[in-house]
């Protein structure tokens, strides 16, 4: 460490040197980051254009014959009642992945502007914020979600909203903790030196910085979301109308379809799996892209 | 001793907080006497009682009118009073073992929670049992080598299993080892302690395959930099051999974050099983609150909430308390 040092404290008199090429391959997201992002687009586009696909409607009952493999003509083969997995997963995508953006989307809304005001001001509002982010994370998620959906409805709408309320305390979280440690940094001061006001100082000084952390949460996020989704759905209270992935896992998982369709649980669990994996990666990546800590020392 | 009264306060608040919420939430978002009653709950008993509505009872044989029997559910379930006293008198009712009774079949919460309690118990803890038992070998393993092929493979392969859901990776444990391979019965076997333990064995393996995942990573960081400190260097001048070195000298300075990450999860865990013992139709806790939720038999999801959040709130107190006695710094920042 102290050699470090000594040679950094040279560095400062000396004439800057050109960052080494290998330096520069450091800081590039890296193939697999855009692999994931590929994937993401490609899930998203299908789910867009559902409607225009020449897939079966996700409730033709009778498309093929029940639980068959998977053929050219059905890509994943057929559920219980003979409907075209493929299609199914597709269709139950728009689901979910809006479940999941809309979600985080609300998370981020709340918990945001909620996290940055009380890293900003401190004190009082500061511990009433933290108070609540901390009960809210102490209690158990899925049960507050259930409860919720279970008294309300089991539309899209409350899905994503309930999901987007235990989003919340996370995301707030992160964006008070980094905004405690800009808040004491020299541009914020020297802009309230010269006489910003504090919300002008909350959304041009802090914000743009705070965005970066909260990007990558949310990449990660969205992949819990979805996940809790499934999770709903293996309960029973996932979004009613149409398929979801989660919905078309659990039906394909009592036992007499997994022994002779395993197709239809494992299609959806094989996509979900990806897009989960495809969030998380992008997600690392960000974060560490941008962690400037860990690649300049 | 002022840190540890401050950690105390802090999290009787949030029980006190997580109660309350659910306590109003439960109540306001749906109305207790029609849960109890069913239909008889819509009977307007303020014409029956001016008289422009006969009182006639729509429940065979009874001599009682419906009012009545409003009246006295009413008051059988403390109905009547405002929610803050409702609330306090249930918190009354509970610190002396009391948490009222199902509103599904009249048992008393406090029995169904002795009942469900040990099954979800034992499934947590095989669960972390396996999560230890898997992660520390593993983290051994690719901290001996690091950065070369198997450490780099474990590390695709923890970021892999993170990414699988758990109800997906119950359902393909289930499908493997139950249905393909019936190594493992499909429905939990209650009758005798084997086959207990041979039920939670495919469960237990859902609950700890992520965790030992996340261990693993901690775990091979820490293990990491120890390996690079003066005392293993002169283990190995010494000429110890490996293993030795790896499981006496450098695991247990390592397992520090594992502990912390540990104690936390192990607090979740609690609320967590919900997905796993349903797909393992596991007669849980889990399994009982979604029945009462659904059915909105209120009583039994309190005291199931109460039990999961004290959990929480108990463990992750030891959690901070273990880690103020390990490393002082804690206690003074």
């Amino acid at each position: 460490m102290a050699d470090e040092k000594a040679t950094h404290a040279v560095a400062v008199f000396d004439e800057v040197p050109e960052p080494f090429s290998e330096d520069v391959v450091k800081r590039r997201l890296g193939i697999g980051f855009w692999v994931a992002i590929s994937w993401m687009v490609l899930i998203t586009a299908l789910a867009l254009l559902a409607p225009v696909l020449p897939i079966d409607g996700q409730n033709v009952i009778g498309a093929g014959s029940k639980l068959s493999a998977p053929s050219l003509h059905h890509l994943f083969g057929t559920d219980s009642l003979g409907r075209d997995v493929f299609a199914r997963t597709i269709w139950g995508s728009r689901v979910s992945l809006s479940v999941g953006f809309i979600a985080i989307a609300a998370g981020m809304l709340i918990g945001g502007p909620l996290g940055i005001i009380a890293g900003y001001f401190r004190g009082k509002i500061d511990a009433v914020v933290s108070f609540v982010f901390l009960s809210l994370l102490s209690f158990p998620s899925l049960v507050l979600a259930l409860m919720i959906v279970n008294s309300l409805d089991r539309s899209l709408k409350v899905v994503a909203l309930v999901l987007g309320i235990l989003a919340i305390a996370p995301i707030g979280r992160l964006a008070r903790a980094n905004t405690i440690v800009y808040a004491e940094r020299e541009f914020v001061q020297a802009a309230r030196v010269i006489g910003a006001k504090d919300i002008r100082i909350m959304v041009r000084e802090i914000l743009p910085n705070v965005l970066i952390p909260m990007g990558a949460l949310a990449l990660l996020g969205m992949a819990v979301a979805i996940v809790a989704e499934g999770a709903l759905a293996f309960l029973g209270l996932s979004v009613k109308q149409g398929a979801t992935w989660g919905k078309m896992i659990l039906e394909g998982s009592d036992i007499r379809t997994l022994r002779k369709g395993t197709y239809v649980a494992m299609a959806p669990i094989l996509v979900m799996f990806l897009t989960v994996l495809a969030l998380n990666y992008a997600g690392d990546r960000v974060r560490s892209y941008f962690d400037v800590r860990e690649t300049a020392f | 001793m002022r840190f540890v009264l401050q950690r105390v306060g802090q999290l009787v608040m949030v029980l006190f907080a997580v109660t309350v919420i659910t306590f109003a939430s439960v109540n306001v978002l749906g109305d207790p006497l029609t849960n109890i009653l069913g239909p008889l709950a819509r009977v307007d008993c303020t014409d029956v009682y001016a008289g422009i509505k006969p009182d006639t009872s729509t429940r065979g044989g009874t001599s009682e009118g419906d009012c009545a029997i409003i009246a006295e559910t009413r008051k059988e379930f403390n109905l009547d009073s405002p929610l803050p006293v409702r609330y306090a008198r249930w918190v009354g009712d509970i610190s002396t073992g009391d948490f009222g009774t199902s509103f599904q079949n009249q048992l008393p919460v406090s029995t169904v929670l002795k009942n469900k309690l040990p099954v979800t118990l034992r499934l947590v803890g095989i669960g972390l049992f396996f999560s230890l038992a898997l992660s520390i070998p593993w983290a051994l393993l690719s901290a001996y080598r690091a950065e070369r092929t198997f450490d780099n493979f474990s590390t695709v392969a923890s970021f892999g299993l993170l990414a699988i859901p758990n109800f997906a990776m119950g359902v393909i444990l289930l499908y493997l080892f139950a249905v393909r391979w019936s190594f493992f019965p499909t429905r939990y076997e209650p009758a005798g302690i084997y086959n207990q333990l041979k039920s939670l064995f495919l469960p237990g393996l859902t609950l700890a395959l992520p965790l030992a995942a996340t261990y693993q990573r901690l775990l091979r960081t820490d293990l990491i930099t120890t390996l690079q400190e003066d005392f293993v260097h002169m283990a190995r001048a010494k000429g110890m051999p490996a293993h030795t070195i790896m499981t006496r000298h450098a695991l247990r300075p390592s397992m520090f974050s594992v502990i912390t990450v540990f104690g936390i999860n192990t607090g979740a865990l609690l609320g967590g099983t919900l997905v796993i013992e349903r797909i393992f139709s596991i007669p849980g806790l889990g399994t009982e609150i979604v029945t009462a939720i659904v059915r909105d038999d209120t009583p039994v999801v309190l005291g199931i909430v109460v039990i999961i959040v004290t959990g929480f709130v108990v463990v992750n107190l030891f959690v901070d308390l273990m880690y103020s006695f390990l490393d002082p710094r804690v206690r003074r920042g």
